[in-house]
């Protein structure tokens, strides 16, 4: 199958803008007297309009890459830039969405969404319609009313991307997005996040747990492994957008990576290679 | 006792599934939500309800008990005056006013000393829980302080106050401080990290960050304890009139003691009751109403 950039295929909004560059990351907790190395010389470039997903273990670093690049965290070491302008703080061009949906309980739908416009300064009825037309790019139509509870999971999870796309950001984050949803639901949102990404066409860099869910989406997905955070493979998906999921290539890849994440790599703790007899 | 939500209707019931909207369909490609407005089956609703008789139950029963042991002699009249006595005594108080008279200093009294405990202990808590410095200096003081019974500061406030007016509202501030404070420092302190982080990505400024998310998150728990405090300022209000003050529920009650005119000491004692209760279901509709997003 030839591999038609996504910027090709009719509908798809082309952008120039959305560019991430990440260089030589280095992030470390201290967690008591100790140093704990997330991030090690984390080094990846985002094209505009990409979808990047990136999948590892647990504990690899990646909820807090996406930290850092949202700007929620800014103590760590090497530069990450968005369209050539370094990333400080928190920003309307980077949105965020968080594995749990983060609505408030107290705010009906179109208020939740529309919270994330109090810092734009456009007239009222410029953010109602902004509202109303991101409730009906995510199929929420008729819940403009509802408060967080009274939505299902999937539902809510929908209403959270609304949000973090009614600024029409030139870059989503996406942590683990559908990881708290059942597996029916994911695989539909996961086909509605295709159906935005192609409509909205701004820069996605997604993390996840799922490898199937990151070939299916992603332009290009990136393999990280943990103890530091660091990216061990990066994986081509040469396939136009709307994807089949029953593709073969998907299937093959899918084998691949998995076999990449479940493979034991040789221990680099001296004190287990010594007890392997390696150093004989 | 079941939570009254369970009483609600159906279509007023919170619940984890989505429901359809009056006189609107779902869009095509919504997720799929029960179609049909559920209704439960309407069996218990035809029956009579027990609830509000069981409610009164229990001070008819008191009452009654009341009414027989008087009716018995089992204590001389002088000591345990009958219902009817007092019944009698209530309608003496009123028709010289001097129960309006003495309730209306009390209630007034309440309005300031409570008004002012609160919004300092509203104030206080707040600073206690934004500020590192505020809380180092006075956190210790404060959860010592709040230790120590209201009844505990009244001999040495007698003699620095006098027992004039100043003296009963600085005894209700008092009382009215701690919980209110309590609950706004707690509150505060509870609010989840996520909430900042939200308001953070999208740069909402400030105004909006306390308006639309800290007040909202934190009110429902402040309103918990201007009840409890509420309710605390009126117990202390009473008791601080029964020691000293020349008017009052309290003193109308000590009057009525002193001249064994026990009748009316229970129609102070019944007043005293009906009014803190009623002041207390107030606050409880005033929280509902704060907290009616849940019930939407």
């Amino acid at each position: 199958m030839d591999y038609v950039p996504h910027s090709q295929i009719p509908g798809h909004k082309s952008r120039q803008t959305g560019a991430v560059s990440l260089k030589g990351i280095k992030k470390q907790f201290n967690f008591k007297d100790r140093e704990l190395k997330v991030l090690s010389e984390f080094s990846l470039d985002v094209q505009p309009g990409e979808f990047v997903s990136i999948v590892g273990p647990s504990g690899c670093g990646k909820s807090t890459l996406l930290r850092l690049i949202a700007g929620l965290d800014d103590t760590y070491d090497g530069t990450i830039t968005l369209d050539g302008q370094r990333v400080a703080g928190t920003s309307l061009e980077r949105g965020l969405v968080f594995q749990d949906h983060r609505l408030f309980p107290w705010m009906t739908l179109e208020d939740n969404i529309g919270l994330a416009l109090t810092n734009r300064n456009i007239p009222k009825d410029a953010k109602a319609k902004l509202v109303a037309d991101h409730i009906a790019l995510v199929g929420l139509k008729g819940f403009e009313k509802a408060f967080p509870h009274q939505l299902s999971g999937g539902m809510a999870q929908r209403a959270a991307i609304a949000r973090s796309l009614v600024n029409e950001p030139k870059v989503l984050l996406l942590d683990e997005p559908f990881g708290a949803l059942d597996a029916l639901t994911r695989v539909h949102l996961q086909t509605e996040l295709q159906r935005i990404w192609l409509a909205q066409g701004s820069t996605m860099i997604m993390i996840t747990h799922d490898v199937e869910e990151a070939l299916y989406l992603g332009d290009r997905v990136v393999v990280m492994q943990a103890n530091p955070g660091r990216i061990t493979h990066t994986v081509d998906v040469n396939l136009p957008h709307p994807r089949d999921r029953a593709s073969p290539v998907l299937h093959k890849l899918k084998d691949e990576i998995l076999a990449e994440l479940t493979h034991v790599p040789e221990p680099s703790n001296p004190v287990v290679r010594l007890i392997k007899g390696d150093d004989q | 006792m079941k939570p009254d939500h369970l009483n609600l209707p159906p279509r007023l019931r919170g619940g984890r599934t989505a429901k359809r909207w009056e006189g609107q369909t779902l869009p095509a490609s919504a997720p799929s939500v029960a179609d049909k407005p559920r209704h439960l089956p309407r069996k218990q609703g035809r029956r009579i309800s027990w609830k509000p008789i069981l409610s009164i139950g229990s001070p008819l029963l008191l009452l009654i008990v009341w009414q027989a042991v008087t009716a018995f002699k089992l204590f001389p009249p002088e000591v345990l005056v009958s219902p009817t006595a007092v019944i009698a005594a209530f309608g003496e108080v009123i028709t010289t006013g001097e129960l309006q008279r003495h309730l209306s200093e009390s209630l007034t009294r309440l309005a300031g000393g409570f008004t002012i405990g609160a919004s300092l202990g509203l104030l206080f808590g707040l600073a206690l829980a934004l500020s590192k410095t505020v809380e180092r200096l006075f956190g210790p003081t404060f959860q010592a302080l709040r230790q120590v019974p209201v009844l505990a500061f009244i001999p040495m406030l007698i003699l620095l106050l006098g027992i004039d007016e100043v003296f009963k509202i600085v005894i209700i501030a008092k009382a009215a401080f701690f919980p209110v404070a309590l609950a706004a420092y707690d509150s505060v302190k509870g609010v989840p990290k996520s909430y900042f982080e939200v308001s953070s990505l999208y740069r909402a400024p400030w105004w909006v960050l306390i308006s639309k998310i800290l007040i909202p998150a934190t009110v429902p728990n402040i309103l918990a304890g201007v009840r409890l405090s509420l309710t605390r300022a009126w117990l202390v209000l009473v008791a601080a009139e029964l020691i000293v003050a020349d008017s009052g529920l309290g003193q109308m009650m000590e009057m009525g003691r002193q001249m064994f005119r026990l009748d009316i000491v229970m129609v102070g004692v019944i007043v005293a009751g009906v009014i803190g209760f009623a002041l207390d279901r107030l606050f409880q509709l005033l929280q509902a109403h704060a907290l009616r997003w849940k019930t939407a």
